[in-house]
């Protein structure tokens, strides 16, 4: 088993992680039928609260707010489902998570002009 | 028996596939990437496999964390894509190889190393895009698949040795199928990217290069290397790489490197493939 806290800035889904996020991945895991994208667009806090999600995590998933899902044990492609609902590009959602300006992540991360 | 008739590697990028399904193959963006798979595609159309034994990995589409096997192997008859989020893309079903299939479990098994057995399961973009890279997109794949899911989501992920012992008792169960098929097998994930924490956007350029040239015939050092080691180099999802161990590790001690590709990014990721011939 690695040890996560040795390689910089970088989360692995391990246990802790995996405990932590559990019930936001698994409502996020539900979003790949189509029938729970509609509950979740029609009330998305009563969908969110019938998965028991507390209020840190809710307030996460309802800003979209990409590094904190993570940083609550949301694992990225769990939670791209909602990306799905509501579109973001994946590059968005990577420069969120290196809380960077698009423009600068693309260019300084990926290398594109 | 069974014949291994090369073994190919390459990234699974999801947005290769929404690039096709766009119709943006030959924009700017993607054109120079797609390009690179034309030689790769010619080959295994000259080549004409019957079976590709796919491996990759799930991601959060078709296994939850409710139950995550560090292997396993369909044994269905047909293998849908699976919802990820969007509907499923319109991309055909894939036939499984079936008796192929049992053949492997049954081995693998005997050998001791014991992989859950799945009998109806869907496919995401980890299979999906490598079979639309190397074969299109057809009304009907030209060949049968057996899917081989690593765990590379949750830790514990396997590790690199334990990918490459597999690879090994893969070949020695594919070569003693009683049958005359011709199979590929195909090791997919990667190069280096990394998704989630404040290093998102990591793209290793000089090691992605230095695997496309070494995991041919300078795979040891890939093979030794531990999953920090790959987490270090290619990126927290880049580590999916030690999937083409799998697949290297079914082919012989040397081998003929016919054709490689590298084109960064694809979305995040470096993306690439390398295809390799028993020399």
């Amino acid at each position: 088993m690695p040890d996560p806290s040795q390689i910089p800035e970088t989360p692995l889904f391990d246990r802790e992680r995996s405990k932590q996020g559990y019930r936001m991945n698994k409502m996020a895991m539900s979003l790949g039928k189509p029938e729970n994208r509609a509950a979740f667009k029609a009330d998305e806090e009563a969908f969110l609260d019938s998965y028991g999600l507390n209020a840190e995590e809710k307030t996460a998933v309802m800003a979209r707010d990409w590094h904190r899902m993570v940083a609550l044990g949301g694992n990225l492609f769990f939670i791209l489902k909602i990306a799905a609902i509501d579109p973001a590009v994946m590059t968005e959602i990577g420069a969120a998570q290196a809380q960077m300006e698009h423009a600068d992540f693309l260019k300084q991360r990926l290398g594109k002009e | 028996m069974a014949e291994i008739i090369g073994g190919v590697g390459t990234s699974h990028v999801p947005s290769i596939g929404i690039a096709i399904d766009k119709g943006l193959v030959d924009t700017p963006d993607w054109k120079p990437f797609f390009d690179g798979y034309i030689p790769g595609k010619q080959w295994m159309a000259d080549k004409k496999p019957d079976v590709a034994v796919v491996i990759f990995n799930d991601h959060g589409n078709t296994f939850f964390l409710d139950r995550v096997p560090t292997f396993a192997v369909g044994v269905a008859e047909s293998y849908s894509p699976v919802d990820e989020g969007w509907g499923p893309r319109a991309v055909p079903d894939f036939e499984g190889a079936v008796d192929l299939s049992w053949h492997l479990v049954d081995q693998l098994v005997e050998n001791h190393f014991d992989p859950m057995v799945c009998r109806e399961i869907e496919v995401d973009h980890g299979l999906q895009v490598p079979m639309e890279l190397f074969f299109g997109r057809p009304e009907n794949w030209p060949v049968k698949v057996v899917p081989i899911w690593v765990n590379t989501i949750q830790y514990p992920i396997p590790t690199p040795q334990r990918c490459w012992e597999m690879g090994k008792l893969l070949r020695k169960a594919i070569e003693s199928f009683p049958g005359d098929e011709r199979v590929v097998i195909m090791g997919t994930g990667g190069l280096s990217h990394q998704l989630q924490g404040s290093r998102a956007g990591f793209i290793n350029r000089e090691a992605d290069q230095a695997w496309l040239d070494g995991i041919a015939n300078d795979y040891e050092k890939y093979r030794d290397m531990s999953r920090e080691e790959y987490v270090e180099q290619f990126g927290s999802e880049g580590a999916e790489l030690i999937m083409w161990l799998v697949m290297r590790a079914a082919m012989d001690d040397k081998v003929a490197l016919k054709h490689k590709h590298y084109y960064a990014p694809a979305s995040m990721t470096g993306a690439g493939m390398v295809v390799l011939e028993n020399a």
